[in-house]
């Protein structure tokens, strides 16, 4: 018995006499761990021996155990003092040491970019959304009566003809007079009052196309229309719209002018102008009272309802806020312009 | 339309400035869009012809004596026209600027010409940029010439500013002066007097036209040349030598009227229409307007007849048309174009003078089948003013003859075949308040109505009535009221409310929604949007191997852009292609818009669709480059649509989409519903948009598939989360290379059963150690109890299941 109480004892001394040692010799937190699990891990010199404590005599387990138990702490606490202290190191190290290189390229992650047609149209579809408007579309190609008839241009006007318009073949192979690629967003407005009743605001922004090509025309060009009809709805409130409008999809209050002009599906029609605080006027887009045939040709009564209307060029907002010099740079796809927005 | 500032200052007697009246025809709706002026150049004077001798040396050139007020010199001039010693001329001294079209001024300085020095220029119109007259350097009238030494700015009245207006088709009254002074006047709230010319008695004979018509004519005899150059405008050009008028309220006129850009006299009228009456015809038949020949009909063509038009074009006719006949036949297609055998010669003594009024709706039709839009038709199919026929005839006579030096004759016919009636339109007060916003002040109605030529029928609180005047085709209803009163009371009186919006219950369709998500989504994943033209050539689409049953245009500006496309690939190739071409490492590139499908029905289908392209290269300054491939694309698909709670499933093959490669193609699904196709482009497709060798990874979605499997999964709920941990196993193995690892890792799950929560592939390994035809796999299984926490011992078991199902059901070799 005498042997196994010998060799606990000395196996005690030993580990008391070194741990310090042990432990101090390590230089980082992982060989701190390493030296730290020898003595004390499920291995670990410590653990090994107090397994044989209960070979200990009796009459020297108490006094063993509280020497081991001391022994045990002495490490614990040596053990966190040396890693609290190689962590301030470590730290140290850091704050003081060589500087990252800022100059080696950024790992990207690379997000993608929205068409700056479709960020105006977002924009514009969101400040109408919050002014309670909702978003409406329709076909590209449409008939002649929802491009034109319906919203009052006399048959045969000059907007119809086959200089401005694109017509579709029909399946016989000729010319279909009756369908075609619509020139307006304006087929929105007839489309949604067909199907619904008064009162209704609503706006749609879509691809429309023209019989246009040069410098400062692209065949296909986007547009946005807006519509409000209610009971005693007044040009008042139509320059209220935009003013509210403009100011915030400008982020500041601008100033709105509206100029008489003609637009067969309204009337009074006109030109909207708006103007930055200290800025020049810009040409906006059109607008008017909603024309009392439009109403007729809808199944709505034109005198218990009035409503405004207004389309603009998408492209050329665009253009001015983005700085594009020419509309066809919008359909070019360069993708040197698609990733610059 | 342009419109010259004097002439409209003569007409109102309103002595605003160019610019301010600019802006008031700006604020009523007639658009001034560019002040174009005419200003006298300095150093320009008249001067006197004194002598002219032949050049030494130049057959062309002449050499001429002026004498320019102060002293007399010899200039070299090239122009055929210098008059005789005695007659005035225009001299450009030395240093005097003179305007050109390029903008810097070209100065006259001492020039050697012919072999002489020569220290001045007589000058055209042109060149001093004062009008667009024609060949040739200005010269005085004979009578009343200014003395010479007389400053250019004081000889002529020089210096006018021409207003280039936007008009809009609702106001042909504003084609002329008279629409635009009378909206002036209305705005300045003085009273417009237009000149009124005797009319001449007019004799109602011949025959009364078919439809909506009315045509008057007078005649003009010629006592010199005639003035006047082939009214429609489509004619041969320059028509013929112009006389110069001798006083200067002529060539005031001339002037004006070519400044306006106009090519004759008369083009401020184009209801004239001036007859060739040639070889004396009209002379040997009577010329006092008395003789059988002097017929005038207006009829509709027969099917077959043909006409010879002034631009020397047989036209076939059709029973739409509408013709003014003489005695012997057709002499002009009403409206639009002249007859060739009317047209205007320099021998040319006299002219029947017509004034017509035409149904607008029949001039458009004419001109739109025989494609000419012509300054006729321009006017005619806006719409003249019936109730002033008679009153043009009568100016336009008394023009010719004061101008041309000719006598007006002093009798006319007038075939009418309906006379027009005045509409009568009541303004209700109330509904003009209510339209416009604000309570319009009770006088103004009736005032502005009156200012524009309304006739007041009656007026009392409520409303007012009037007839509206024949030159404005544009007023039938109350609302046309409303607006005039609301143009010139001024739109600036309108005030700004915040209206009232009812918002719908339903709000913004969840499809558009759902497409809008969907590009933030794509951008978001790393892509960026491209936006191609809808139409594109049949060639791009057969190149493309899409669908060639297509919505073609039938009127397309060229063959690529000719059709509708049945595919966003052309579009998206054509931008890899130039990415690649410019030596951009790569594109990342979608496209979401429509593709269209003929029916049968009268409109086509049309189908949004999503497009995805990747090509060219990935990879940074740490890490390997190389090609994008299959995989990227399926990841970019994996991220576009994950935001929405639901993983794309890839099932080899997609037996509709040739345009994709045999052998790395896939057909995409979602929630178990077929959306689209992936894979790599067919190498021969890539070919054909001469892409050789470049690999290009493309995604074609269903847009409306998309959405209706994100419908049906709805909104993604919280999952129970799992609270005990979890433990993996790894499994390696060598299977067949055909076998797919996605049916590897489905056998594997199914093998280890309810305790495995997943199977993800770590490594894939084909080469040395592994033999030919089998691969490497290696999958790290997750298992994991929702009610405990897992023992060894569970897990053992379960991923021994897993390692013979490998080896049993797959004919793995574990590793």
């Amino acid at each position: 018995m005498s042997d196994a109480l010998k060799a606990f004892e000395d196996g005690l001394d030993e580990v008391e006499a070194s741990y310090r040692e042990v432990l101090s010799g390590a230089a980082d937190e992982p060989s701190l761990r390493a030296a730290n699990a020898k003595l004390v891990g499920p291995e670990g010199r410590l653990t090994k021996l107090l397994k044989l404590m209960k070979s200990v005599p009796g009459d020297r387990r108490k006094d063993l155990g509280q020497r081991s138990n001391a022994v045990k702490n002495a490490i614990k606490e040596l053990f966190d003092g040396q890693l609290e202290a190689l962590a301030a190191a470590a730290r140290e190290a850091e704050l003081t040491g060589p500087a990252l290189d800022v100059t080696l390229p950024g790992r990207r992650p690379l997000p993608g970019r929205l068409h700056p047609i479709t960020r105006i149209k977002h924009e514009l579809m969101d400040v109408f959304t919050s002014l309670g408007f909702d978003i409406a579309d329709g076909p590209e190609i449409d008939t002649h009566e929802n491009c034109f008839d319906k919203l009052g241009f006399p048959p045969d006007h000059p907007a119809t003809d086959m200089q401005d318009t694109f017509f579709v073949k029909g399946a016989d192979g000729n010319v279909d007079p009756r369908t075609l690629l619509r020139t307006h967003t304006s087929t929105i407005q007839i489309r949604e009052m067909s199907r619904r009743e008064p009162p209704l605001a609503v706006v749609g922004p879509g691809v429309v196309y023209r019989r246009d090509d040069d410098a400062t025309h692209s065949p296909m060009f986007h547009q946005l229309e807006g519509l409000l009809v209610d009971e005693n709805v007044s040009m008042a409130d139509l320059q209220g719209a935009l003013q509210v409008f403009l100011s915030r999809l400008f982020g500041e209050v601008v100033e709105v002018r509206l100029r008489p002009s003609y637009f067969p599906f309204v009337e009074p029609g006109a030109e909207v102008d708006a103007r930055r605080p200290g800025g020049e006027w810009m040409e906006i887009g059109g607008c008017g009272m909603v024309h009392p045939v439009v109403f007729e040709h809808v199944g709505y009564d034109p005198e218990k309802w009035t409503g405004f209307a207004f389309g603009m060029g998408i492209d050329r907002m665009a253009m001015v806020k983005y700085g594009v010099p020419n509309i066809k740079a919008l359909f070019e796809n360069d993708v040197r312009f698609l990733s610059s927005f | 339309m342009r419109a010259s500032y004097e002439w409209l200052k003569e007409l109102t007697g309103i002595g605003a400035s160019p610019e301010e009246m600019a802006e008031k025809l700006t604020a009523v709706g007639l658009e001034v869009e560019a002040i174009h002026r005419f200003p006298a150049p300095e150093k320009v004077v008249v001067a006197e012809v004194r002598a002219i001798r032949p050049h030494p040396k130049r057959d062309k050139l002449r050499l001429v004596t002026l004498f320019d007020g102060s002293a007399e010199d010899e200039i070299v001039c090239g122009a055929p026209n210098v008059p005789d010693p005695g007659g005035r001329v225009l001299f450009a001294q030395l240093g005097a600027a003179l305007p050109t079209e390029e903008g810097a001024p070209f100065v006259i300085s001492e020039r050697a010409i012919g072999g002489g020095p020569s220290r001045g220029m007589i000058c055209s119109e042109s060149e001093l940029g004062i009008g667009a007259g024609g060949e040739g350097i200005f010269v005085f009238g004979a009578t009343n010439a200014p003395t010479p030494g007389t400053p250019l700015a004081d000889a002529l009245p020089v210096g006018d500013a021409v207003f280039e207006i936007g008009l809009t088709p609702n106001r042909p009254d504003c084609l002329g002066h008279l629409g635009s002074a009378r909206d002036l006047c209305a705005i300045y709230g003085v009273p417009f007097a237009p000149p009124t010319p005797p009319a001449p008695p007019l004799r109602a004979e011949g025959a009364v036209p078919p439809s909506d018509a009315r045509v008057a004519l007078g005649w003009a005899e010629g006592g010199r040349e005639v003035a006047l150059e082939d009214d429609a405008g489509g004619g041969g050009g320059g028509g013929g030598e112009r006389r110069r008028a001798g006083g200067g309220r002529e060539r005031r006129r001339q002037r004006r009227e070519r400044r306006r850009g106009a090519r004759g006299l008369w083009r401020g009228r184009r209801v004239l229409h001036g007859r060739r009456v040639g070889g004396g015809r009209l002379r040997e038949r009577g010329a006092r307007g008395e003789s059988e020949e002097e017929r005038e009909e207006v009829r509709l063509a027969t099917a077959g007849e043909t006409l010879e038009t002034l631009d020397g074009e047989t036209r076939e006719l059709t029973p739409d048309d509408l013709l003014i006949c003489d005695g012997e036949g057709p002499v002009a297609l009403a409206g639009v174009m002249g007859g060739a055998n009317s047209e205007i010669e320099d021998a040319t003594r006299h002219v029947a003078i017509e004034c017509a009024y035409f149904d607008p709706r029949s001039v458009r039709r004419t001109s739109r089948r025989t494609g000419l839009h012509t300054d006729a038709s321009h006017r005619f199919e806006r719409g003249v003013d019936p109730n002033a026929v008679p009153a043009v005839l009568a100016r336009a006579a008394q023009l010719m003859a004061e101008l041309g030096g000719g006598v007006a004759l002093a009798e006319a016919l007038d075939v009418v075949a309906q006379p027009h009636e005045a509409p009568r339109i009541t303004l209700r007060r109330d509904r003009l308040d209510a339209l416009l916003g604000y309570a319009v002040p009770k006088d103004v109605p009736a005032r502005v109505l009156a200012a524009l030529g309304a006739t007041l029928v009656s007026e009392d609180d409520a409303a007012v009535t009037v007839t509206a005047p024949s030159w404005r085709p544009d007023l039938s209803r109350e609302v046309d009221l409303i607006e005039e009163v609301a143009r010139i009371h001024g739109y600036e009186h309108v005030p700004t409310a915040v209206p009232r919006v009812r918002p719908s219950a339903t709000g913004t369709a969840p499809r558009i929604r759902f497409e809008r998500a969907l590009r933030e989504q794509a951008a978001a994943a790393g892509l960026f949007e491209a936006v191609s033209y809808s139409f594109v050539s049949p060639a791009e689409l057969r190149a493309a191997r899409a669908p060639l049953d297509t919505v073609a245009l039938a009127n397309p500006l060229s063959e690529e852009r000719s059709v509708m496309r049945t595919s966003l690939l052309p579009g998206l190739v054509a931008a890899a292609r130039q990415a690649l071409r410019r030596q951009a490492p790569e594109a990342l590139l979608f496209e979401l818009g429509r593709v269209f499908a003929p029916t049968g029905d009268r409109l086509p289908e049309e189908q949004p669709r999503l497009g995805l392209l990747l090509a060219g290269r990935t990879g940074g300054w740490i890490g390997a480059e190389r090609e994008r491939d299959f995989y990227d694309l399926k990841g970019f698909l994996e991220a576009v649509l994950a935001p929405g709670g639901l993983v794309p499933t890839l099932k080899a093959g997609a037996p509709d989409a040739p345009w994709l490669h045999p052998k790395r193609q896939a057909t995409v699904q979602l929630a178990g519903r077929v959306v689209g196709t992936a894979g790599e482009l067919h190498p021969e497709v890539a070919d054909a948009f001469e892409l050789e060798g470049v690999r290009l990874q493309y995604a074609d979605l269903d847009v409306t598939a998309l959405f209706a499997a994100f419908e049906a999964a709805g909104v993604p709920q919280a999952p129970a989360l799992a609270r005990f941990p979890a433990v993996t196993r790894d499994v390696a193995m060598l299977v067949d290379d055909g076998l797919e690892a996605g049916a590897v890792a489905a056998s594997l799950a199914e093998a280890g059963g309810a305790l495995v929560e997943d199977v993800a592939l770590f490594d894939l390994y084909r080469g040395d150690n592994v033999p030919e035809g089998r691969k490497s796999l290696a999958f790290r299984v997750t298992y994991r109890d929702a009610d405990g926490t897992l023992t060894d011992k569970r897990v053992d078991k379960a991923h021994a299941k897993v390692r013979k199902a490998a080896e049993s059901a797959l004919g793995a070799t574990l590793r």
